[in-house]
């Protein structure tokens, strides 16, 4: 029971390494690899021309809609594809702040529905209900940052 | 009641430590000459720069992109999130999740209509959502929460599920690009669990209201 805190610290370190090496890096390493392929067939272009209506209510560029699309499969592609437009100016500090907290609340919704709802025992009558609030959930939270970003 | 599902007494040292995890990550220690020791952003610190003729670049080199470039940014995060899941697993030890989860147990009832108990699950979930979701099946299958109630934590739950840890180990790549404390994010994205999980709470008392007769 009465552990070192410095092995506790480094038990915690060796479970970032294996976030970050196992489960963060081969995601954004994808994303990237999407991003460009995507860039490359002109479908990130035409995604962001749909799209720029709607994510401009958010302050939002119309790519940043591909951000919300690959979090909603995975948390880290969604990260990584934030990073990706970061990467070509797409997106400035605040809009990335803007963008930020809809990339979880609407996170990994793919991957959870087995993992989280389904383990839990939640009856899949349900899931709709609970898949609605998340994306629901996401864009409040886009709509107050906006709105906050606008008047300060 | 099982065990898992007992807060039992929380020394202070347990709150102590709660707050020393809040702190470590807001960002507020950031601006303070001494107090930064203990700020998560300033001990993540910073590569050094690569200097390439007469222009010094990043550690990530300038222009890259495709795989490459992913792997290279990738691999720039681990060590913050070393630090950042280190910290959150001393803390842990030192009892600040079981101090939270004695916070959060008295204001389950009003806001949600689930038991105290909840909390613990709740709590747990913004570390693991597997342990979460393990635990609200526990919970139900023990009949310590009916089905509405487990509706509702779960609609907590889905809506940025494992938040803290995956914060803290994926977004550890936004952290520096952000134009607000992290912490007000953090804030608002638990904020938007309880609205999310209200509005449940409402869809069930009304729209399925007869299955639950």
């Amino acid at each position: 029971m009465n552990k070192n805190p410095l092995d506790v610290f480094i038990e915690g370190a060796k479970k970032g390494f294996n976030i970050a090496v196992f489960s963060l890096l081969p995601n954004v390493l994808m994303a990237y690899v999407i991003a460009k392929m995507l860039t490359i067939l002109g479908i990130m272009q035409l995604l962001a021309k749909i799209f720029s209506p709607i994510m401009s209510l958010f302050s939002l560029p119309g790519e940043s809609i591909a951000v919300l699309l690959s979090a909603w499969l995975s948390v880290s592609a969604g990260v990584g594809m934030l990073i990706s437009l970061i990467s070509d100016n797409l997106l400035n500090d605040v809009q990335i702040s803007i963008i930020t907290p809809a990339i979880f609340l609407m996170g990994a919704q793919l991957q959870y529905m087995g993992r989280l709802l389904g383990v839990a025992g939640v009856r899949k009558k349900y899931w709709p209900l609970l898949m609605l609030t998340s994306i629901l959930n996401a864009f409040i939270a886009m709509g107050f940052l906006a709105f906050y970003f606008k008047i300060s | 009641m099982k065990n898992e599902f007992v807060i039992g007494k929380v020394k202070f040292s347990s709150y102590l430590a709660l707050i020393f995890l809040i702190l470590f990550f807001s960002g507020l220690l950031s601006k303070h000459d001494i107090l930064k020791a203990f700020d998560f952003a300033t001990l993540s610190g910073t590569f050094g720069q690569i200097k390439l003729n007469e222009f010094s670049f990043s550690f990530l080199g300038k222009g890259g992109d495709g795989a490459r470039a992913g792997f290279l940014f990738a691999f720039s995060l681990i060590p913050a999130i070393m630090l950042a899941l280190g910290v959150i697993e001393l803390m842990q030890h030192y009892g600040a999740i079981k101090a939270a989860q004695k916070l959060l147990s008295p204001i389950l009832r009003p806001i949600l209509g689930v038991a105290g108990l909840c909390g613990i699950i709740l709590i747990t979930d913004l570390q693991s959502t597997d342990a979460g979701a393990i635990m609200s099946k526990q919970a139900y299958e023990d009949e310590l929460i009916d089905e509405k109630s487990l509706i509702i934590i779960a609609a907590w739950q889905y809506s940025g599920a494992g938040l803290i840890n995956n914060f803290f180990a994926i977004g550890a790549a936004i952290i520096s690009h952000l134009s607000i404390l992290p912490i007000i994010i953090i804030m608002l994205m638990i904020i938007m669990k309880f609205i999310g999980a209200i509005f449940v709470r409402i869809m069930l008392n009304t729209i399925y209201k007869k299955d639950f007769a």
